[in-house]
């Protein structure tokens, strides 16, 4: 590819795109799969849960996404950082993990990767998970652009998992899961694996009767991904999980909801292209979201979660919390 | 990656101007009612759009033969009608018509807009007026419009009094009241004294040639009938086969527009003529003796080859998918070129065949989809904006004309 033709597309999608090349996943990180520590989970599985990157690294983006507004906010060039980044990522030095240590690090037994498996362990649903050898679904080469790079890792994804027997896949991050059930098949001919998302296996088992109870009562809104909700067309499941929890009060947002769900300003890839505009989106969401009065927002995408953070923090909303659905549903899992 | 820079910061400024959120959150809540009330009051709409959707599907990929017979029926009506393939052509045929030195006056054109019409005229030593209202005020600050419909979209009425002020060297107080009187009173005298009045059109019927124009002002009717010359310009798209098509087509337009029913729906298929004396037909009565129509490509007929990009073509403007862009309620016009939205960064690339002007466009789409879900066309504009990265990042060359 040309000097020129790259220069047309924004450094920040470079970056990621140079992070899935060399490293395999988004953030251009070494170390994989440290959530799934201590779940007793096999690779040795006909289902899998598919992790994606967006949760594992969930800390470091979050705090390298901060960083870089605040250097957009000004007209600095933080493309520049990024490029620093991706230096240092070739020394084996990932600078957003090291932020993440310095700033916000959360208890890994909180991270929603490993609340959805404790949850599904919980109902009975037998998955195990690829751990360090799971491969990226590529969908952020897809949404840039390099379509073609992205069919050569899809075909290496095809590959690992067809080799593993894996006939099912259970997905987690909305982008993954579409990649997978939706771009795979038009880019792969011989794509034959079932691909449901996290939401849709918890709903099934709810229906026939499990039962989740919070051990406090929250007034929760709930934000629909625009992956889950346009491009998925899941918007019933997540309602139906809400209304089911006991503890739940559901605040439905008004009019901006389902298929005209707002986005939180983070998608396609538009966070690293326009930071600063990206944030402002996701306050207006917020804005939306805390109409309803609820004191907490659960939604289900990694990137809606950092969002609608950020959200929350630069509208200094008291008490607000924002969930993933995974979080809530570990919260409300019956222990035993 | 010069371009994106200046065009990000643009969209910053934008982003960060209080004005243009604030402005376009009360249009956001309007346009939602207004669409919202006309739907219930006309349900047969989304039927009527899905119609409308298959005369598209028809029209688009035999738009050059609609165009030619729309040509010839315009002729049989004894208006005079051109195919411009360039903006380039398109202004030569009209500086033959116009000259310079004339005075003349303008109904709002998007099309005009993609080809800098009103500049070109006004270098040419002729004096232009915007008519709409709001393209009027845009035309007096100096500025672009920020939307396809309300191009004014973003000034506050104290702006306007303030301008208006300035132009009549009155006191005009902050009353939109009386701020829309003025404008009356200052056009009104150019309608009449114009020797041209130009226009654009939403539909044109190939079978009858017969233009179709929603406006509610009154200001299109007045351009297109007062000056003994009228012209209009119209992209080739906006020929469907019939005048039932057509109707529509301007139906299911001013409906997504959120109009129960415009004020006016104008229809000009040729200049005007009188038998009234001897049964014999003479030109040029109440209304223009001569009639002009431009057909434009610049772009379009590639656009309806192109099996991937074809779909762009079938936008009807009716401005719906801007009130449901998360973005372009915080930048509104900064958020395109001309052609604005998602579905701007695909015409911006064909029309002007310019990638490396719709390169940072097409990555400022945030692929949400809320768009597609309002288009009446349903056109996955978010979908081909990716569509549109795959061949910036593919075939990367200068112009789309390379691909």
């Amino acid at each position: 590819m040309s000097v020129k033709r790259e220069k047309r597309v924004p450094e920040g999608l470079l970056l990621l795109r140079n992070n899935i090349l060399t490293k395999g996943n988004i953030f251009g990180s070494s170390a994989k799969a440290r959530w799934a520590s201590g779940l007793g989970l096999t690779s040795k599985k006909e289902t899998i849960f598919f992790a994606g990157c967006g949760y594992q690294f969930l800390d470091g983006a979050e705090a390298t996404l901060s960083a870089v507004r605040a250097l957009d906010k000004r007209g600095l060039p933080w493309e520049r950082t990024l490029g620093m980044t991706s230096f240092l990522n070739k020394l084996g030095i990932n600078l957003g993990e090291l932020y993440g240590k310095l700033t916000h690090r959360s208890p890994l037994s909180d991270n929603p990767l490993r609340c959805a498996v404790e949850v599904l362990q919980g109902m009975d649903i037998d998955c195990g998970c690829l751990a360090e050898e799971e491969p990226c679904c590529a969908g952020p080469l897809y949404y840039a652009g390099f379509q073609e790079e992205f069919a050569s890792r899809a075909t290496e994804a095809q590959r690992i998992v067809q080799e593993r027997g894996v006939t099912r896949i259970i997905g987690m991050v909305p982008s993954c899961t579409y990649a997978l059930r939706e771009l795979f098949p038009r880019f792969l001919t011989e794509w034959r694996v079932e691909v449901s998302h996290f939401l849709e296996v918890v709903w099934e088992r709810m229906k026939e009767g499990k039962r989740f109870r919070l051990p406090q009562e929250v007034t929760v809104t709930y934000h629909d991904p625009c992956v889950l909700s346009r491009n998925l067309g899941l918007t019933a499941a997540p309602r139906q999980i809400l209304r089911s929890i006991e503890g739940v009060e559901f605040a439905e947002v008004e009019r901006n909801k389902e298929e005209w769900s707002t986005c939180c300003g983070g998608g396609g890839g538009f966070e690293v292209i326009f930071p600063e505009i990206s944030h402002i989106l996701a306050t207006n969401r917020v804005r939306e979201l805390l109409n309803t009065g609820a004191s907490a927002i659960v939604t289900s995408c990694p990137g809606c979660l950092i969002q609608l953070r950020e959200g929350v923090k630069e509208l200094k909303a008291p008490g607000v919390e924002v969930w993933d659905m995974a979080q809530l549903l570990r919260r409300a899992l019956p222990e035993g | 990656m010069s371009k994106l820079k200046a065009y990000k910061k643009r969209l910053q400024e934008a982003a960060r101007d209080p004005q243009i959120s604030v402005a376009l959150e009360r249009a956001i809540a309007s346009y939602r009612k207004n669409v919202d009330e006309a739907l219930k009051k006309f349900p047969h709409t989304l039927q009527l759009a899905e119609e409308v959707r298959r005369i598209k599907e028809e029209s688009i990929p035999r738009m050059e033969d609609l165009v030619k017979e729309a040509c010839e029926a315009i002729r049989e009506n004894k208006g005079k009608a051109f195919v411009a393939r360039t903006p380039a052509e398109a202004l030569e045929i009209i500086d033959g018509i116009v000259g310079s030195g004339k005075l003349i006056v303008k109904g709002k054109s998007l099309t005009g807009e993609e080809i800098d019409l009103r500049e070109h005229l006004e270098e040419r030593g002729n004096e232009v007026y915007e008519t709409d209202l709001g393209e009027y005020i845009i035309q007096l600050l100096g500025i672009k419009p920020m939307h396809l419909l309300a191009p004014a979209i973003h000034v506050p009425k104290e702006e306007v009094a303030k301008l208006l002020s300035r132009v009549t060297g009155k006191n005009i107080p902050p009353d939109i009241q009386t701020e829309v009187a003025t404008v009356r009173e200052i056009l009104r005298d150019k309608f009449f004294r114009a020797q041209v009045g130009m226009s654009g059109a939403n539909a044109v019927a190939a079978d009858t040639g017969t233009l179709f124009q929603i406006e509610n002002e009154g200001n299109i009717r007045l351009s297109t009938s007062a000056p003994p010359i009228c012209i209009a310009l119209v992209g080739m798209e906006k020929v469907v086969p019939t005048i039932e098509d057509a109707f529509k087509v301007a139906e299911v337009t001013w409906r997504f527009a959120g109009y129960t029913v415009p004020a006016y729906l104008n229809l000009v298929s040729g200049p005007s003529k009188t038998g009234d004396i001897e049964k014999v037909t003479t030109y040029g009565a109440h209304g223009p003796k001569e009639m002009y129509v431009i057909f434009l490509d610049a772009g379009r007929s590639q656009l309806a080859q192109d099996p991937v990009f074809q779909e762009a073509l079938y936008c009807l403007r009716c401005g719906g998918c801007l009130y449901e862009c998360p973005l372009f309620a915080v930048t509104a016009g900064r958020f395109g070129d001309k052609y604005f939205g998602g579905i701007g960064a695909i015409w911006t690339a064909f029309v002007t065949g310019d990638f490396s002007k719709a390169a940072p466009l097409t990555y400022s789409c945030l692929s949400c989809g809320r768009c597609k879900v309002r288009c009446p066309m349903e056109i996955d504009a978010p979908q081909m904006c990716l569509e549109l990265r795959k061949r910036i990042v593919a075939e990367g060359g200068s112009s789309a004309k390379e691909s």
